[in-house]
């Protein structure tokens, strides 16, 4: 593979990774649920219906639209397929309301079995139903994001059941379909679109006193992305440094193709088609020197070696001239 | 009658700034005469040094409270003037006019150049873990690592942000070791580096053509800024200006950041970080710390560069090698930086001149302070 391919593919495929781990489905929880509402979260019609809260754990914003919520699993695998239909109890969030979750943020849906009523009110209510969980399905109807068993007893108390820690799980547990013991109880306080942790809140730094007290966990974070950074800044100037070659050569080659330039070469001279910059000088100045009618006897050496230099090229203003005249 | 010209005189006496001088106050004039000589005599970074050192004798001319003159007054015209340091936007417009005059041409031409401003932020982070050891709070560690970027406007920004009441002293210690660059960085740079590395001659850059001059501050900012939104502020206008100088067709705007804005903030920057040095503030243990980690921050950051261009030069063959002594440009103290590696190198070989190779890292370093910035901004703010 040439390598400007490899560079461009380096930095689309790094955007990919990003976007695609940035801004995934993946970080969706079911963070708590209501399920006998007398008199708690009202819907915008005043009702008190059974409720679950949905919490974005990642700090990025999330596109949650054709997710679905259901209570009802066993046609994962059937509606997953090529052409599959999607069962009666999956409620599709609606693609043409603005469902972006910002960051860390919460967002309720009214389980109510009235899908008229709003894009926030499902298609099934868990009042009526067999099962006695909730569960959050990817849009391709394939993967089970999240799964939230609650006690039969919920449905007569009235009382939410959640994550104890804000969407904190075991992945390799979820995975196994199991879960570790503590996740999910009943909880505290009813706390519908707001964070599940009613204890004393740990600030930010206390949080960073208490996991990182030495700093070097985040000194080593810090200056990854530092590098990733400018490294990727490295990676762009790698692809600026290729074109700009390519463009040079694609140029010389244009000038090289001139009638003039097409004139058949000396013997010896097969290596370039272009006539050199010291050949040039050396020549420009015979013919100035024969049309002038100069002297016959040189003081000096005319030579087209090139002198060797004593100085960087830096010094020389020429060099940071441009060549184009600028607008 | 002379009992009243006697009251009269001695509660003019009480108001006036012999009634009210401490030790403290005549310390930090001192500490501001000292800096106004370094800027004319020495002509270390006069342009900071004298407007800053002209701030700390206001700062600390005593007075009776409730005047309304001082820096921290509310009403005072200095407080006023002051608004633009605590909230954090003259940072941001200096940044613009450093990207309206800076030349990037250095960096874009020799890639490799820009990892050397990477490596250099290590000094940030060792004074971070260091200040943290001392007993600092994150926030108050973040704000006195950052000292180590080098970079003033940087330090002001991120210390309004996590510890306002160190702002005056991380700072003047910020400003005064970028002052000081050419006195700390050479013993450093001759104690890492062996005489024939100091020789090397690196390949002449190659011209950069004016679409890529163009091109590189919009690409810049996506890569940047996406990774780190919250040094938006700093990295947004720092190539906002940069293409205003590079595109060719916004030459007003251009020659106005880069000159009297530039000029107006850094007048109005240094005489309010200056005048917020009062004795009662500046004068505490904690200020002695915080410039000694300043100075430590420093020195790592410098070595950090000179020693990460040593380890570079292991996978580089021929021309290819780079001269270690550009590693001190790292840090982002623009040009100063860069000059002490021009210096230092023609003392071992004058036809070398590393100037311009040397600014490649330094303005990569400060986009790698300002990448720095938001990093400590999004764990700590």
């Amino acid at each position: 593979m040439k390598s400007i391919y490899k560079y461009i593919f380096t930095v689309v495929a790094l955007f990919a990774v990003t976007a695609t781990f940035g801004q995934s489905v993946h970080d969706l929880r079911l963070n708590e649920m209501m399920i006998k509402n007398v008199d708690n979260y009202a819907d915008e019609y005043g009702r008190h219906v059974p409720w679950v809260e949905i919490f974005n754990t990642a700090y990025n914003t999330v596109n949650i639209t054709g997710c679905y919520l259901t209570d009802d699993t066993t046609g994962l695998a059937a509606a997953g397929k090529k052409g599959g239909e999607v069962p009666a109890r999956w409620y599709r969030i609606p693609t043409d309301q603005k469902m972006y979750m910002p960051q860390r943020s919460f967002l309720i849906f009214y389980l109510d079995d009235s899908p008229l009523y709003g894009p926030y009110h499902a298609s099934f209510s868990p009042e009526k139903s067999k099962t006695h969980y909730i569960a959050l399905i990817s849009s391709n109807g394939k993967e089970l994001l999240d799964l939230v068993e609650y006690p039969v007893e919920l449905r007569d108390t009235s009382r939410t059941y959640g994550y104890l820690l804000d969407g904190v799980r075991d992945p390799k547990a979820f995975k196994q379909g199991k879960r570790q013991e503590g996740e999910l109880d009943y909880l505290g306080e009813f706390t519908p679109a707001s964070s599940n942790e009613t204890g004393a809140k740990i600030s930010k730094q206390d949080k960073l006193k208490r996991d990182d007290p030495y700093g070097i966990g985040m000194a080593i974070i810090s200056m990854a992305v530092v590098f990733t950074a400018l490294i990727m800044i490295y990676i762009m100037l790698k692809i600026f440094n290729y074109v700009s070659r390519r463009s040079t050569q694609k140029s010389k080659a244009k000038t090289a193709a001139t009638p003039a330039a097409a004139m058949p070469a000396k013997a010896g001279d097969e290596k370039d088609d272009i006539v050199d910059g010291p050949t040039c000088a050396a020549i420009g100045t015979a013919l100035h020197l024969h049309f002038g009618s100069m002297h016959d006897e040189e003081s000096e050496i005319i030579t087209i070696n090139m002198p060797s230099k004593h100085y960087s090229p830096w010094a020389q203003k020429e060099l940071t001239m441009k060549r184009n005249p600028r607008r | 009658m002379l009992e009243f010209f006697k009251e009269g005189l001695l509660q003019f006496l009480s108001y006036s700034g012999f009634g009210n001088c401490t030790w403290g106050h005549i310390i930090m004039i001192c500490i501001g005469l000292v800096f106004i000589a370094l800027g004319i005599i020495k002509e270390y970074e006069p342009l900071l040094l004298v407007p800053i050192g002209f701030g700390i004798i206001i700062g600390n001319i005593p007075f009776t409270d409730g005047l309304q003159v001082g820096v921290y007054e509310n009403g005072a015209v200095l407080n006023y003037l002051y608004f633009g340091v605590v909230k954090g936007f003259y940072p941001p417009l200096i940044f613009l006019g450093i990207g309206a005059m800076t030349d990037f041409s250095a960096l874009i031409s020799n890639p490799k150049l820009i990892l050397i401003g990477a490596a250099a932020q290590f000094g940030i982070f060792a004074a971070y873990i260091t200040a943290l050891l001392l007993g600092f709070s994150p926030m108050e560690a973040g704000a006195i690592g950052i000292i180590g970027g080098a970079d003033g406007p940087t330090a002001i920004f991120i210390s309004s942000k996590l510890a306002p009441s160190m702002m005056g002293a991380i700072a003047v210690s910020a400003y005064s070791y970028m002052a000081l660059v050419p006195v700390i960085q050479p013993p450093i740079m001759r104690a890492l580096t062996t005489p024939q590395e100091r020789l090397i001659r690196m390949r002449p850059p190659r011209a950069v053509s004016h679409r890529e001059k163009v091109l590189f501050p919009m690409m810049c900012i996506l890569l940047t800024a996406f990774l780190v939104p919250t040094g938006l502020p700093l990295l947004g206008m720092l190539f906002f200006g940069n293409l205003l100088k590079e595109s060719g067709v916004t030459k007003r705007l251009a020659n106005t950041a880069s000159g009297p804005l530039v000029d107006i903030v850094t007048i109005l920057i240094g005489l309010t970080v200056g005048a917020s040095t009062q004795a009662t503030n500046f004068l505490r243990p904690a200020s002695v710390l915080i410039f000694v980690l300043g100075a430590f921050s420093f020195v790592i950051a410098t070595a950090s560069g000179v020693l990460f261009v040593k380890f570079f030069n292991l996978f580089l063959k021929g021309d290819n090698k780079i001269n270690p002594l550009i590693g001190n440009a790292g840090v982002s103290a623009v040009p100063d930086a860069a000059r002490v590696s021009l210096v230092e190198g023609q003392k071992y070989d004058r036809t070398n001149f590393l100037l311009m190779h040397a600014m490649g890292p330094n303005v990569a370093g400060v986009i790698g302070s300002a990448v720095a910035a938001g990093i400590l901004l999004s764990f700590l703010y």
